[in-house]
């Protein structure tokens, strides 16, 4: 058959990924979204996500790459991803209502032949909810991971593929798509798609639960976390690529609200969930190490510091401050004076008025009695240590994630403190 | 977690302080009345709260915008019974009423950390109340009782073991050591001394409740350190006070031990300059005191 064209709606950070990621692999692609300055912005290549390899992408295969706000553009699709993000409230609910409206444009305009297939992370039991007579509808895990977005779209680990009836072959043209990227397809039910896509993000936290609760022990006792990880990957039941850094919580919303279906769901049918609501405290916990830890070393030390925060964002390579440890750190020091600096989010996002944006690293640390390093951005991990010891008025460095060389930081004379590690 | 309704420290128009001789309620006394704010303290013969119709009695007194601190409580050294609890019920049950019916700006409870189990050796303020004695039970039904007045802005405050030079109670701990290292020269310990406790000086207790005060926040807070020591390393600290030889003595151990953690993140986010007094710094300062008090 012909190549199939393939449609995205939604110009989501998942929905521009997957869109630009298809049509890398040659596919013609039909990018919509019902907002017209949106899709004007992207017309003028006005991208608003960062990713490493997604500009180049965009520009290198442009001539497939159609983005509009006419849903009856999407009439010319064989396949037509639906991907609106799914918002998030702070308890995790979700708010199911955009994807909802999408579904409906996309059921009025597409061709009854046309393969329908919902990517958005929604409850088990959304999608057979959706189905319609005459429809072809399926529902497909996204496993996106913010900073790594475009290499997961080009080579996934697996297809996880939710279908009415799994018995049944995939459609040609969806078949034909998704064979395109060489790794396995696993088709199974609805329900059980949608819950593999939170069993993978439990998998995930508790790897990140373990780490937290264990490298909280080390900073008590004199273990060394960092020192133990290398044991574990080594095992064969844990794994090379296991989570098992530790860090502040769980961030970006995602993860969150898996932990709220989970719980929601076994409060619903009467299983136990006590573990998942163990994580959940836990992560709470540990997003806090940062603000105990400047209280303990400056705060109830030093009157009137002034306060050097490296990091915004929730993570590295990204542009989201969902949930992000930065912002809820900077949340609790408006008595204070800091010199915040991001390379991607601008210092007016952080809820502190007495939030100075400084021009670089070295500026925000720029007589500074501390530093405090909230997101590990890659760009970070390249400061000279010796340069900011002569920048920082005092000695403190609060680098939770590790970025700087710990060693090298103690001689040059700082006070380093990080996860994991006895201070 | 607690919320401040007044983003800036603003004083209170007069503080209601009942409770105001003991231990805790003299040193926030003191120290409102060293910031000049306006206080009234009625003592309990002024005004018997656990006399039936006290209320309307006491509404004479209180104003709207008053801020009412509830101290008053049958100690459990002076009680542990049944009767005992009955009668504290009774007198919050008092305050309760005279809220209700005259209204105040703040009503500040000073519960205990009694309501929680003492099997759960970390606490933060969204752990489970579980009191396993009639004192705890007691403390936990007064905040339910304070909580009901849906009218009023309530804040809980749960403190751990209090310890400075002017306590008259002698439980276990930092004010029982000092005073058996001085008349016995020795220090018993209960085991080896090996349970973990926040123990928090008075002077801390008192900030922090009046910053509450400025700021009328509502809620529930631990009033603890972050900090906790064991039994054996406090009574190394006390033995250390004095110029002689105190000697700490170890038991066999009766019961098994336990451990009492606070995270206090929920302190630092409603007070991020706040300075806690270290436990060291503490009892040296409490022995200081009690030296120079008694020449």
């Amino acid at each position: 058959m012909t190549a199939p064209v393939i449609g995205f709606c939604g110009m989501t950070h998942l929905g521009l990924v997957s869109g630009v990621s298809a049509s890398a692999k040659g596919f013609s692609v039909i990018c919509f979204d019902p907002d017209a300055a949106r899709v004007a912005a992207l017309v003028r290549r006005e991208v608003p996500i960062s990713e490493p390899q997604f500009d180049s992408l965009v520009t290198k295969n442009a001539e497939r790459l159609k983005f509009t706000s006419a849903a009856t553009d999407l009439s010319a699709c064989d396949v037509i991803y639906v991907v609106p993000d799914v918002p998030t409230d702070d308890l995790g609910r979700s708010d199911l209502g955009p994807v909802n409206a999408l579904l409906d444009t996309v059921f009025a305009v597409a061709r009854n032949d046309a393969v329908v297939v919902l990517q958005s992370q929604v409850p088990p039991g959304f999608t057979r909810g959706w189905q319609r007579p005459g429809r072809i509808l399926y529902y497909q895990v996204e496993t996106l991971i913010f900073g790594r977005a475009v290499e997961r779209a080009l080579s996934p680990e697996r297809y996880i593929v939710g279908c009415a009836d799994p018995a049944q072959p995939l459609p040609p043209a969806y078949r034909t798509f998704l064979s395109a990227h060489d790794c396995p397809i696993l088709p199974m039910r609805y329900e059980s798609a949608e819950l593999a896509k939170i069993s993978i993000n439990m998998c995930l936290v508790a790897s990140v639960s373990v780490a937290n609760t264990l490298a909280e022990l080390c900073e008590k006792i004199g273990a060394v976390w960092s020192e133990i990880v290398p044991a574990l990957k080594l095992d064969k039941r844990i794994g090379q690529h296991a989570y098992l850094a530790p860090g502040l919580g769980i961030a970006g919303g995602n993860l969150e609200r898996d932990l709220a279906t989970v719980c929601n769901y076994a409060d619903r049918y009467g299983t136990d969930a006590d573990v998942v609501r163990a994580w959940v405290a836990n992560s709470r916990h540990r997003r806090d190490w940062a603000l105990r830890t400047l209280h303990r070393e400056i705060l109830s030390r030093m009157d009137d510091p002034v306060i050097a925060v490296l990091g915004l964002a929730y993570k590295r390579d990204t542009h989201s401050t969902k949930n992000s440890p930065s912002m809820a750190l900077l949340e609790h020091l408006q008595l204070f004076r800091v010199r915040v600096f991001d390379p991607v989010v601008p210092a007016s996002a952080a809820p502190n008025p007495r939030c100075h944006g400084a021009k670089s690293e070295l500026d925000a640390c720029e007589e500074a009695d501390v530093l405090v390093i909230m997101t590990p951005w890659p760009q970070f991990a390249r400061l000279d240590p010796t340069a900011i010891a002569q920048r920082l008025r005092g000695k403190a460095v609060i680098d939770p994630y590790a970025v700087l060389n710990g060693a090298a930081c103690r001689a040059a004379g700082l006070n380093y403190l990080t996860l994991g590690v006895q201070s | 977690m607690i919320t401040h309704q007044n983003s800036q420290s603003q004083n209170p128009t007069r503080v209601v302080l009942l409770g105001a001789r003991g231990f805790i309620g003299t040193a926030i006394r003191n120290l409102l009345d060293a910031q000049g704010i306006s206080v009234i303290a009625p003592s309990s013969a002024e005004l018997n709260l656990a006399e039936v119709g006290v209320a309307d009695k006491f509404v004479m007194l209180l104003q709207p915008t008053d801020t009412v601190v509830m101290l008053a409580a049958i100690t459990p050294d002076k009680g542990r019974d049944i009767a005992t609890m009955m009668k504290n019920l009774t007198m919050m049950q008092s305050v309760c009423a005279m809220i209700e019916k005259s209204a105040c700006a703040h009503l500040v409870y000073f519960s205990s950390d009694a309501v929680y189990n003492a099997a759960v050796s970390r606490v933060n303020e969204d752990t489970p109340a579980s009191p396993q004695d009639l004192y705890g039970a007691m403390h936990y039904t007064r905040e339910i009782m304070a909580r009901s007045l849906t009218k009023t802005p309530v804040l809980v405050l749960r403190p751990t073991i209090v310890y400075g030079a002017d306590d008259t109670h002698n439980s276990y701990g930092p004010n029982r050591f000092r005073r058996v290292a001085q008349k016995d020269g020795r220090i018993v310990l209960f085991g080896g001394g090996e349970e973990t406790r926040d123990h928090i000086h008075i002077d801390d207790v008192a900030a922090l409740t009046v910053r509450c005060l400025l700021h009328r926040s509502t809620g529930t807070l631990n009033v603890a350190t972050g900090t906790s020591k064991s039994f054996l390393e406090v009574a190394e600290l006390v033995a250390k006070q004095f110029n002689r030889d105190i000697e700490v003595i170890t038991t066999p151990r009766q019961n098994p031990v336990t451990h009492r953690h606070y995270d206090v993140t929920n302190s630092i986010k409603a007070f991020p300059d706040f300075r806690f007094i270290a436990v060291a710094d503490g009892i040296a300062h409490v022995h200081k005191k009690t030296m120079k008090a008694a020449q």
